[in-house]
């Protein structure tokens, strides 16, 4: 495989998707419980149907690369590490099963979840934030706040956070990060000014 | 293999479950590493946490049998038992990244290519009882300002400390992970490891 070929870069932008989702999922999963929210459990679960179809795409891509026959043990360990994504994924979607199975969250889960080393947060973006018309990448938010934007809630919809996404007045950060942090988003993304 | 006799001990579901979902979560941060840097000492910690979820769902499982007095218990807790289940297996999964490493398999380096940009490496470190890092806590040691990297777990025989405080001790023998640049990660080693003793400023730093 030429290691700068058209197909290489495909190859590792599906795979880095497919790591990047999975653990989303895992902490979506966990704010499901946390918050008990339907939504957000629904979400990973079709989080999960996405990741079969990206992990069948990512498979493909790998096979059709032409590698030499040297490359043959490189190219098994990238179909591994697609395997491992998928059962993480899968292992999510059991986690927020549970919530979408109306089994009322034990309190020893939102008692571990919050004294977690992160918490998970909602904020609502003003249209006087800076953050506005912004996307995530120029927005700075971990390096501002030190906390993670996890998901976008745009109306009804969930999206993931990609650096070019440009965020709205109205939508809802989802984000994880140490306590500390939350205080910062909400100044940045609700301003009282 | 060996497996571990595993005994009942009283301690509270919360507390497993917080474990076992931290633990996991490093899990997944080292195993990667250890796939990307084909670090094979990384890839048998990886395996090594990975028996010790194992060991805590076991023991989750014993304590939410005891806990359980009536049908509404049950209900509530058997959702637990479903979270931690679902943990152990992320770590079985993760610890197959491990494997990948341990059986020489390897990964494509087409993939090492992009997360090299991301500079950071962890790795592992055993402290050696000449260095002069024992008994000195880390936050004395200000690894962060004076090399760029931190210690995000500690392997104490069997206990992981994930996230150690800044007043915790280092002890001979502890196993070390630690995070942060290539360079930095290399004086950390040979410091922990006890080839340089000459450090002088360190000394004065740690007082």
């Amino acid at each position: 495989m030429q290691q700068d070929s058209h197909r290489s870069f495909e190859i590792v932008e599906k795979f880095v998707e497919l790591k990047n989702t999975s653990e989303l999922m895992i902490d979506l999963a966990y704010s499901a419980l946390l918050l008990n929210s339907k939504e957000l459990a629904e979400e990973v679960q079709r989080l999960e149907e996405h990741m079969d179809k990206l992990h069948t795409e990512y498979e493909i891509s790998v096979l059709l690369s032409q590698f030499k026959e040297e490359e043959v043990k490189g190219i098994l360990g990238l179909i591994r590490l697609g395997i491992v994504t998928e059962e993480i994924a899968d292992a999510a979607a059991e986690i927020a099963e549970v919530v979408l199975r109306e089994i009322e969250p034990h309190p020893i889960m939102k008692l571990v979840i919050e004294e977690a080393d992160e918490t998970v947060t909602y904020t609502h973006v003003s249209e006087n934030s800076p953050l506005v018309g912004k996307t995530l990448r120029e927005a700075h938010i971990p390096e501002e706040t030190g906390m993670r934007v996890l998901a976008i809630k745009r109306g009804e919809k969930y999206i993931r956070p990609k650096p070019d996404l440009k965020i709205d007045a109205g939508d809802i950060l989802i984000a994880s990060g140490y306590a500390e942090g939350e205080e910062d988003l909400r100044k940045l993304a609700s301003p009282s000014s | 293999m060996k497996f571990e006799k595993i005994e009942y001990k009283p301690k509270p579901v919360r507390e497993l479950l917080l474990d076992m979902k931290n633990l996991s979560e490093l899990m997944i941060d080292l195993a990667y590493s250890a796939a990307l840097f084909n670090d094979k000492e990384l890839a048998e910690e990886v395996l090594e946490l990975e028996r010790r979820i194992d060991t805590l769902a076991y023991q989750l499982d014993m304590t939410i049998m005891i806990a359980a007095r009536d049908a509404e218990d049950a209900e509530a807790l058997a959702g637990v038992a479903k979270v931690a289940g679902a943990t152990d297996k992320i770590s079985d999964a993760v610890a197959d990244i491990a494997v990948i490493v341990k059986e020489g398999i390897g990964v494509h380096p087409i993939v090492m290519k992009i997360f090299e940009k991301a500079e950071e490496h962890i790795a592992r470190v055993k402290v050696n009882e000449k260095s002069i890092i024992v008994d000195k806590k880390i936050g004395r040691l200000n690894l962060a300002a004076r090399m760029g990297i931190n210690i995000i777990a500690i392997r104490r025989g069997k206990d992981w400390i994930v996230k150690p405080e800044d007043d915790e001790k280092i002890l001979h023998g502890d196993i070390l992970i630690a995070r942060g640049a290539a360079s930095g990660i290399k004086r950390f080693k040979e410091l922990a490891e006890g080839k340089n003793r000459e450090n002088g400023e360190l000394e004065n730093a740690a007082g």
